[in-house]
């Protein structure tokens, strides 16, 4: 068929646009219909991150959906992908979803935004939340920011660690304890990690430990747990007011933390330099390391050979955990992290996606993901208290009470600040960290450029001097605030 | 006294089919021209404007100062951003070059009417038609220090590997990157430079031959200045891709280690989609347009200096 647009006429022009744009109109009503129709009042979407949580969260929603009468429409994404797409989304002031995964280092940046809603109200209405059952620390780590509650902990995590039994029975090591003391130091976890050096095992040779080297986030997320626990602070004053983000990188304790985590690579295969989060798991799992520590989901993870596999592995039945070690005379301070599900304010079914976040963090669904057996059983990122003291619980991760200990010593707004323009200065503390490892540079030195760096790219984000108001954020103050709304 | 002549419908009509007649090659050229300066003109205004302000997601959802020539200065200023710099150049340079001399030399091999070159052919492509983040994966496993493929091969010829492996040293890891941008894009030149030379008129090399010219000069005098168009577009597209090299240092190396293997392409996504610093990604893509362009005309006013194109 052939159209000669030369030779129509104007009336038969107009009839013809009449008629195309009436059809386009109908056609695209048709294939785009308003979003509250198409997904129904009954619906929920979920965009969440492909963590660990997700699989057993995933296998527990249809028991959601016959409780409630509300569909789910689950989608999971990759973290860079994740975040990526949710903050494309809140700059164009839209949002695919109604529940989202929450990292805790974008929380305060999504409250401040306005891209989130304060669940404050939701949870002051609510009698059955229980808000009281939640450990304060991890509430307060990641998921308040300036007296809001703005998120809500699916998976918790603390730091804790994992070493052979067999490997150390077999060379008369003595086994590092599981509850945090005084004696147990990070310079006695080197000298344990010695004498495993240069050893052989079931003809396998050995590697005293395992560290992630991959810049920025693996790194830094393992290293600041030691420069936390030496007492190390990134800026001059946060989350206590008066907010002062001057970097504070040439302290003594910084110093020290690089020089451990360089000794922890000597102690390492060298490819860890290029590891990333499970890669260290993995490694572990293989059965050629002694001992490491790393976030407790591969108190679980380690079970599987490679990353969610279901194989079992070689260390299955033959590890333990422990606690943390310390510096000297600093008191000890646990990194935590973990996901969290808020409600996007732009979406038009918050109530719904309230309801989700309320079941999926409750006591009784948890517990669910727990005894989920697939793939060797792994959901243990607790963040209610109750399931710590839950005896069906314990009895598949036996490891529970010193996971305990660890969320309690718990503080994650010191040893990774969640402050706005974060992973701008973790790119620059993970790539020097990662130069470190390899590199023959002294420590201080490297540490006083990237303190000026630090300083450079926060007075570029209006950081220095801060222009916001401050707010004296304390894991009291949380606790105040867990009471007031509890008792709402 | 004349009346006022009024033209009627039927006399307008020609007029009108006239106009659209005339016209209709721009009428139909239209919505591409519009289509391409939506996708590419607006973007690039866009990234300019926003370079020359102070705009980062995770401060504030909108910009917040106008800050002139700022970003730009930091741009060129960061150690790491210099660094991403040249080993952006040495990688597409030397990326091109040698990916042009393996093409061409696998594409004349091609032409020989050997056994099993139907095959030959059809697996070549095979690696061009991988998405680069499969082959990053790929390779992450090829040069596992833990009895990956590539480093066996390399300890079986007694070659020194190093013990944080061939990603995990600063000397061997953007010559391992190079490697895999190789091993995938040589065969485009291969496919490419084969089709050109398969035009080249066989009498001419036949006259060449009853001349008695050697392999060498038929190569040099005859085939290449027949094939050199072919050859000058595709150089310059292999150089403006590897220019944005992302993926594979995404998957091998995430830039490391320090910053022996980080590239542009590496920078302005973790400028963008980790810092969500729009103003600096700006700035860093406005320094990246600029230099890759520079260097592409330079190269075409060079290449077709004495012809038309």
């Amino acid at each position: 068929m052939i159209f000669d647009i030369g030779n129509m006429s104007r009336r038969n022009m107009l009839k013809s646009a009449s008629v195309a744009t009436l059809l386009a109109s109908s056609a695209s009503s048709l294939l785009t219909p308003k979003r509250a129709s198409a997904q129904g009042a009954t619906t929920v979407r979920v965009l969440s991150v492909e963590d660990p949580f997700f699989f057993s969260m995933k296998a527990m929603i249809p028991e959601f959906e016959r409780e409630t009468g509300i569909k789910v429409e689950l989608e999971s994404l990759s973290y860079d992908a994740l975040q990526t797409r949710l903050v494309s989304a809140f700059v164009a002031k839209t949002s695919d979803a109604d529940v989202i995964a929450v990292d805790q280092m974008w929380l305060g940046q999504y409250l401040d935004n306005g891209w989130i809603i304060s669940l404050n109200d939701y949870i002051a209405k609510d009698k059955d939340i229980d808000l009281a059952d939640f450990i304060p620390e991890v509430l307060y780590s990641s998921n308040m920011w300036r007296g809001q509650i703005g998120t809500l902990p699916v998976a918790a995590y603390a730091q804790g660690v994992m070493y052979r039994k067999d490997i150390f029975a077999s060379f008369g090591i003595a086994e590092p304890p599981t509850k945090a003391s005084e004696d147990w130091t990070w310079t006695k976890y080197v000298e344990t990690l010695k004498a495993l050096e240069g050893k052989s095992f079931n003809g396998k040779a050995l590697f005293p430990t395992v560290v992630c080297g991959s810049q920025p986030s693996p790194i830094t997320h393992m290293f600041t747990q030691l420069s936390a626990s030496h007492g190390a602070s990134w800026f001059k004053s946060f989350p206590g007011a008066p907010w002062d983000f001057s970097p504070q990188l040439t302290g003594p304790a910084w110093a020290k933390s690089v020089e451990v985590y360089r000794q922890l690579y000597k102690l390492s295969p060298p490819e860890a330099i290029n590891y990333v989060w499970f890669d260290a798991g993995t490694r572990f799992a293989k059965g050629d390391i002694g001992m490491f520590y790393w976030w407790t989901p591969y108190f679980y993870l380690v079970k599987n050979l490679g990353y969610m596999t279901g194989k079992k592995s070689d260390v299955m039945d033959k590890y333990a955990t422990a606690a943390l070690p310390k510096a000297k005379g600093v008191a000890q301070t646990v990194s935590l992290g973990g996901w969290s599900l808020g409600v996007p304010s732009s979406s038009d079914r918050q109530d719904n996606g309230y309801a989700f976040i309320k079941w999926a963090t409750s006591k009784a669904t948890q517990k669910k993901m727990a005894q989920w057996p697939d793939l060797n059983f792994q959901f243990s990122d607790f963040a209610r208290k109750s399931l710590y003291e839950d005896a069906d619980v314990k009895a598949i991760y036996p490891y529970l009470d010193v996971q305990y200990d660890m969320m309690k010593q718990g503080n994650g707004k010191i040893t990774r600040p969640p402050v706005p323009g974060y992973t701008a200065v973790e790119s620059v503390l993970g790539l020097t960290l990662n130069q470190l490892l390899t590199g023959s540079e002294d420590p201080k030195t490297a540490l006083v450029r990237t303190n000026n760096l630090f300083e450079s790219i926060l007075k570029g984000n209006l950081m220095i001097p801060y222009q916001k108001e401050s707010y004296t954020d304390t894991l009291d103050g949380a606790k105040d605030l867990i009471g007031k709304l509890g008792k709402a | 006294m004349h009346a006022p002549t009024i033209r009627s419908p039927q006399a307008l009509a020609p007029v009108r089919r006239g106009f659209v007649r005339r016209n209709l090659p721009y009428f139909l050229i239209a919505p591409s021209v519009i289509m391409l300066l939506a996708l590419i003109a607006y973007p690039l205004l866009f990234a300019l404007k926003s370079s020359f302000y102070f705009w980062n997601l995770q401060v504030g959802p909108q910009p917040l100062a106008f800050v002139g020539f700022d970003n730009y200065v930091e741009a060129l200023n960061a150690f790491d951003f210099r660094a991403a710099l040249t080993n952006t150049l040495i990688l597409s340079i030397l990326g091109t070059a040698i990916e042009f001399s393996l093409g061409l030399a696998i594409a004349l091999v091609l032409l020989k009417a050997l056994a099993g070159m139907n095959v030959v052919r059809a697996l070549l492509i095979l690696p061009t038609t991988i998405a680069p983040i499969v082959v990053g994966f790929l390779f992450r496993y090829l040069y596992d220090p833990g009895g990956g493929l590539v480093t066996w091969v390399l300890q079986s010829l007694l070659l020194p590997v190093p013990a944080e492996g061939i990603l995990g040293s600063p000397s061997t890891a953007l010559a391992a990157i190079l490697f895999v941008d190789i091993w995938q894009w040589t065969p485009f030149f291969a496919i490419v430079l084969y089709a050109s030379l398969l035009a080249v008129p066989d009498e001419i090399i036949e006259a060449a031959r009853l001349d008695r010219a050697s392999a060498w000069t038929i190569l040099m005098r005859i085939k290449l200045p027949l094939i050199r168009r072919t050859a000058i577009i595709i150089v310059m597209l292999r150089f403006m891709q590897i220019f944005n090299t992302f993926d594979t240092v995404l998957v091998l190396t995430r830039g490391g280690p320090g910053t022996s293997t980080r590239t542009l392409g590496y920078s302005l996504y973790e400028q963008g989609l980790v810092n969500f610093n729009v103003g600096l990604v700006s700035a860093q893509t406005w320094i990246a347009v600029l230099i890759v362009n520079i260097i592409v005309v330079l190269y075409v006013f060079f290449a077709f200096r004495n012809e038309e194109w």
